[in-house]
């Protein structure tokens, strides 16, 4: 009996051990996983540039809401700079609300209040201290968007585009994505890529 | 005598002339410029699935990329100890193509580096990213090792653990060419 048990236990340990292992092994970074495509994104509250409380709920445009983590010092977000604040203008009148975040540690609100007036970012920007929403929504770079529906659910995760070059554009992901929706359609993409500078968590 | 006179300073200054060339060829500090090679989604492909008698190390950073940046000391240190003769290493920058004579080698030779350098060139990075691994999200810096087969025996997204990594070359370096 004795000798069974701790064949149990021998055997509970290397399991446990090769799980570590493997865990180890595969060294993803320490972003966790973004929700996936259907899942709901809870409401959240965040400071604006100006230090008042904002919550996902009061912003939320009536046809859904586009979340995109941006940055003040990221030249990939910078060259995304215009065509957000084009997209933001777009879409408002489709009742499509445009919300970007800051994550990055080191941009304090004032940075980014200064970084959106310079880049004409008409749309709210909220900063995110302790990059709790960066967390819970598994963003790692910036530019990088999420496209939820009037209930929340999570539609769209990943770039705004294929290109930072807006001259090699080729792919307008996040737009294809909201006209289907607001068209009632299928969107054929829900996730593509982000790449650009990672969010500098605390 | 006249043209005797001439010759002189025409030499000199056909002979200051000469040694002004070749520094222009150089970087700052006398340095050789580091020459950084386009690559694309195709040849990027071949390089990393080509048959190759050594383990290959890829690093993929960005000048813009602060951890990229900040980890860099350790790759050209990594490189210096294995490359000579256990180890194929590359980088692959996802800077922007304008970027492929100026920052980027700018960059590697403030490094000191002087492995193969390329830059990604792509309208489009995402196939790259998913031919390189379809878990990855393309978040930098990302460090990948493969053996001799062309299989992925480490990898690491965002700043590599130095002491880990040289772990994992010297599982798979060949103990042949050690030391020479």
């Amino acid at each position: 009996m004795k000798t069974r048990n701790l064949s149990i236990l021998l055997a509970s340990l290397f399991v446990i051990a090769g799980a570590v292992f493997a865990a180890g092994a595969r060294a993803e970074g320490e972003v966790p996983a973004p929700p996936a495509i259907g899942s709901t994104i809870d409401d959240f509250t965040l400071p604006d540039v100006d230090n008042k409380d904002r919550t996902l709920k009061s912003l939320a445009g009536k046809n859904g809401t586009v979340l995109i983590f941006i940055a003040v010092q990221c030249p990939v977000s910078n060259a995304y700079n215009e065509r957000m604040a084009k997209l933001a203008e777009d879409y408002q009148a489709k009742g499509i609300a445009v919300i970007g975040i800051n994550s990055n540690a080191a941009e304090d609100a004032s940075a980014v209040k200064a970084h959106a007036a310079e880049h004409k970012l008409a749309f709210p920007i909220l900063k995110d201290p302790g990059n709790k929403i960066a967390d819970r929504l598994g963003a790692s770079v910036t530019p990088e968007a999420y496209f939820i529906d009037p209930n929340n659910k999570l539609l769209y995760h990943g770039r705004i585009d294929n290109a930072r070059n807006p001259a090699q554009l080729e792919t307008s992901d996040l737009r294809n994505a909201l006209d289907a929706a607001l068209a009632g359609k299928t969107i054929e993409k829900t996730e593509a890529k982000a790449f650009g500078c990672t969010i500098k968590r605390a | 005598m006249r043209f005797t006179k001439a010759i002189v300073p025409i030499t000199l200054c056909i002979l200051l002339l000469s040694l002004a060339v070749p520094a222009q060829k150089k970087g700052y500090a006398g340095k050789t410029r580091a020459v950084v090679s386009p690559i694309d989604t195709e040849a990027l492909k071949g390089l990393l699935t080509q048959q190759r008698e050594r383990p290959l190390l890829v690093n993929f950073w960005a000048t813009f990329c602060d951890p990229c940046r900040d980890e860099f000391p350790d790759l050209v240190k990594i490189d210096k100890d294995y490359r000579p003769h256990s180890l194929d290493f590359v980088t692959v920058s996802l800077d922007d193509f304008t970027d492929i004579k100026t920052s980027v080698p700018k960059f590697l030779d403030q490094m000191n580096a002087t492995m193969p350098a390329y830059l990604l060139n792509v309208t489009d990075p995402e196939p790259a990213i998913n031919l390189v691994d379809s878990r990855w999200q393309g978040d930098l810096p990302a460090t990948f090792l493969y053996n001799e087969k062309g299989e992925v025996v480490y990898k690491h997204i965002g700043r590599v653990n130095a002491a880990e990594l040289r772990a994992a070359i010297e599982k798979v370096v060949s103990k042949k060419g050690d030391g020479q």
